[in-house]
């Protein structure tokens, strides 16, 4: 779905793989104009897995993450490549870019050089490890980054192995720090500062910036939180992903009313007054005792039923759905969340939806992900008047 | 200027918990004034349980997580039950620009504070609603917090041992909160455009469970195009071996590599003096994966991990120690860039605390100012903002429609 709220605003994407383009996806679903800037061989976020079988150069996450851009090729090795990105900054507002330190500056694009030659644009990049520090220019991948940034140690059961999160969930992270980043960069430029600025996000920062239970109650209490096997933690509360009888249910029972309602659901009322779990601090105490009943009370029942019931005594409870019940959960079909796309190689895909709904404005279908060099033409041709004959030279010289 | 909003914005933040919270306190690192109201009955509460401590030891007051999510906010106290609690609450929109509230579905009707209220006493405002799963559909009125917002989002069904029982794990910094505040305070930063524009606020809805399922888009698309649900991966990788996570020297100590290229393999093993031809290539590698697990775990049980992790960095191997809190705050990358911040708190001290993360040179955000007491801005804002006298004030104190200390 897109918006045209930020219709008025001009972004040069240099960005790969993940967290870049999932930056550049939130303002583009805002309505945003993004100009993606590719290498002529395309970035290497293009063959990301899922693949469709007998597709190789174009991954399913790509066509996600790539939705409501349009796609250029520029060689900035080439200096007919670095005029052509210098006459798309001309009038951009934002250059976001996922480079490793440094690169732009070899280039002849320093961000500092490029804002007083463009005073209305900002930077925003996006790095591993920020843009200076003893080890920004260290190697990092999803598992690694989990590692170092403190998600992993406390996952898991406590006789084994921490257990690293799924997917990429940390890029996504470090993707909204940097969409909030650029707005700011445009809030500050218009309210006041009259002119650009450089800005660095660090996706280990954003990582750690969001484990906030630990390393700030960790320095309050002494206490080191450690892995707790299916609950969050051991506490004056009881969060926890429950087997049941056909799947899982995830159960959030913290306030003395949530305790009293499940009780009252599993038909022991008289569990809320016991001198074991009457009170949070209790309840921390004896938080063994009461995962036990709790875990042969749920082992028995079925998630709609334990979903339905539950909610009905106003407990946090839900049924956790596998991916492929996630795209037929009613809740989202009811608000028409998940979009249909049709991508122009890899067929129609279901994907996820933007998730804010501005009321002021009416969203519209969203735009595939462009095809390599797609908008060349459109781009170069249309918006900064280069000739036919003029493309095609530069086509050849392989500068796009 | 020096901050992007230098006072000049107001943000009334009635939210609890962590994800609206978190997005007041996103602004006032921008200098947004943002002024937190709690209820003097149901205060906060992520300021945790009046049982937990004596009243003495004021325990409401040294909850970490409420101390860090309201950073740099005004605190004020209203008894919304009251009559009055909630007129002098409406005289509060009526000067402010931004209102952020998470309340369970229909609170804020029964409030009399539903969007169409709030815009008839404020226009300009633009109003925030951050339900779990959304204000219409079959499931809206579902209750949800981050961790049950994480299982409905699709990231719990994935998060699991490759070889375990079929246990299902939640994880450590329940999700769908922060992730639901981050997309609240990228929302809000549009609308604030949108009415620079305009001249009129609105009403920006936005469904936690929403904000957080785009990132196991992943797992969806694999599905659609296999037909077969993921099966749980661990800490190992579709096509990548090793990748995974291995006990070192010590009690609880553990590193995370992963080799992607026979290049990188091939260094690993020198460093740490594994010469098994049963490994050499990649697709190998992932046939023999257990027995490639088993001969790591051998060749790093006695290796301390600083060692360890020093050994592999210089064979360009990807390597981390699995960092418990104290160690992230130690790492020499979050120090070299001074990411945490100290602050000095009333009642529980001096403690470190995540910066803000963005860097913006001529704007700094700033994450430094403490979390308000209950109540502690109550005359402050209430005479500043409303040009209540002392003596109004405390009329409303004696009356229990504002306090400091938690009512039951």
């Amino acid at each position: 779905m897109r918006y045209h709220a930020l219709s008025d605003l001009r972004v040069v994407d240099l960005t790969h793989f993940i967290a870049g383009p999932y930056a550049t996806k939130l303002l583009g679903d805002m309505g945003a104009d993004i100009v993606k800037v590719e290498p002529p061989w395309g970035e290497g976020g293009r063959k990301l897995g899922p693949r469709r079988a007998g597709v190789e150069d174009r991954g399913g996450l790509f066509a996600f993450l790539n939705l409501n851009k349009r796609g250029v090729t520029l060689n900035l090795k080439h200096e007919r490549g670095r005029e052509l990105l210098a006459s798309l900054l001309d009038d951009a507002d934002l250059l976001i870019e996922s480079f490793a330190p440094g690169t732009l500056a070899a280039l002849g694009l320093a961000p500092d050089e490029l804002i007083p030659k463009f005073p209305k644009l900002s930077v925003i990049s996006i790095s591993n490890f920020g843009q200076d520090g003893p080890e920004r220019d260290g190697k990092l991948n999803d598992l690694v980054l989990f590692a170092r940034g403190g998600w992993t140690f406390p996952v898991g059961e406590p006789g084994r192995e921490p257990l690293t999160p799924p997917g990429s969930l940390a890029q996504y992270v470090a993707a909204l720090y940097g969409a909030v980043a650029a707005m700011q960069a445009i809030a500050a430029r218009d309210l006041g500062l009259g002119h650009g600025q450089h800005i660095d996000v660090s996706i280990l920062e954003a990582t750690v910036a969001t484990m906030i239970y630990e390393t700030v109650t960790f320095q309050y209490s002494g206490i080191l939180r450690n892995r707790a096997g299916k609950r969050f933690a051991v506490g004056p509360f009881l969060i926890v992903t429950l087997k049941c009888k056909d799947g899982y249910a995830g159960l959030h029972c913290v306030t003395d009313k949530q305790f009293e309602g499940l009780c009252d659901l599993m038909g022991r009322r008289e569990l809320a007054s016991d001198p074991r779990f009457n009170t949070a601090l209790n309840r921390m105490l004896n938080n063994d005792a009461i995962l036990e009943i709790v875990e042969e009370f749920f082992i028995g029942r079925e998630r709609k039923w334990l979903y339905r019931e539950g909610q009905r005594r106003a407990i946090p409870l839900v049924p956790i759905p596998s991916v492929a019940e996630l795209l037929e959960w009613e809740q989202t079909r009811a608000r028409n969340y998940f979009e249909a796309i049709d991508d122009p190689v890899l067929g129609r895909i279901r994907v996820p939806g933007t998730p804010l709904r501005l009321t002021s404005h009416r969203g519209e279908a969203s735009r595939p992900a462009p095809q390599l060099g797609e908008h060349n033409r459109e781009i170069f041709g249309e918006r900064l008047g280069l000739s036919d004959s003029a493309l095609e030279t530069l086509k050849r010289a392989g500068t796009i | 200027m020096n901050s992007i909003f230098d006072g000049k914005l107001r943000v009334l933040d009635i939210s609890m918990g962590w994800a609206g919270p978190l997005v007041g306190q996103m602004f006032a690192e921008m200098d947004a004034e943002v002024i937190k109201v709690e209820d003097t009955h149901h205060f906060d509460w992520w300021r945790g349980s009046l049982s937990m401590a004596p009243p003495e030891m004021q325990p409401i007051e040294r909850a970490a997580v409420f101390n860090t999510a309201n950073r740099g906010k005004r605190g004020v106290t209203l008894d919304l039950a009251s009559v009055r609690g909630i007129e002098i609450l409406k005289r509060l929109i009526e000067v402010s620009d931004i209102l952020i509230e998470n309340f369970s579905p229909g609170v804020m009707d029964r409030l009399g504070l539903a969007y169409e209220a709030v815009r008839a006493i404020n226009p300009r405002l633009i109003m925030i609603s951050m339900p779990s799963f959304g204000s219409d559909g079959p499931e809206s009125n579902a209750r949800g917090y981050g961790n049950t917002v994480e299982a409905m989002a699709g990231v719990t069904g994935l998060t699991g041992y490759h070889d375990g029982d079929g246990q299902r794990y939640t994880l450590s910094n329940a999700l769908g909160d922060p992730v639901g505040g981050l997309h609240g305070v990228f929302a809000l930063m549009v609308a604030l455009r949108e009415r620079e524009r305009s001249g009129r606020g609105q009403l920006i809805e936005l469904a936690q469970v929403e904000s957080l399922i785009p990132f196991v888009a992943d797992a969806m698309l694999d599905f659609q195009f296999t037909g077969k649900v993921p099966a749980v991966r661990g800490n190992r990788h579709r096509e990548h071996a090793p990748h995974g996570i291995y006990r070192c020297a010590g009690d609880d100590n553990w590193i995370a590599l992963a080799c992607e290229s026979d290049e990188q393999w091939r260094s690993l093993a020198d460093a740490l003096g594994i010469d098994d031809q049963r490994f050499a290539i990649a697709s190998d590698r992932k046939a023999n994966e257990d027995a490639l697990d088993a001969e790591l775990s051998r060749a790093i049980a006695n290796l301390s991990a600083d060692d360890c992790v020093a050994r592999l960095r210089d064979a360009d191997v990807l390597v981390a120690p699995v960092n418990s809190a104290p160690a992230v705050m130690a790492d020499p990358q979050i120090q070299g860039r001074e990411y945490f911040v100290a602050i000095d708190r009333a009642v529980v001290g001096t403690h470190l605390y995540p910066g803000a993360v963005a860097r913006l040179p001529d704007t700094p955000l700033r994450a430094d100012t403490p979390a308000p007491l209950l109540g502690e801005h109550n005359r402050q804002v209430f005479a500043d903002l409303l040009a209540m006298t002392d003596e109004e004030i405390t009329e409303l104190e004696r009356s229990g429609v504002i306090g400091s200390s938690p009512r039951q």
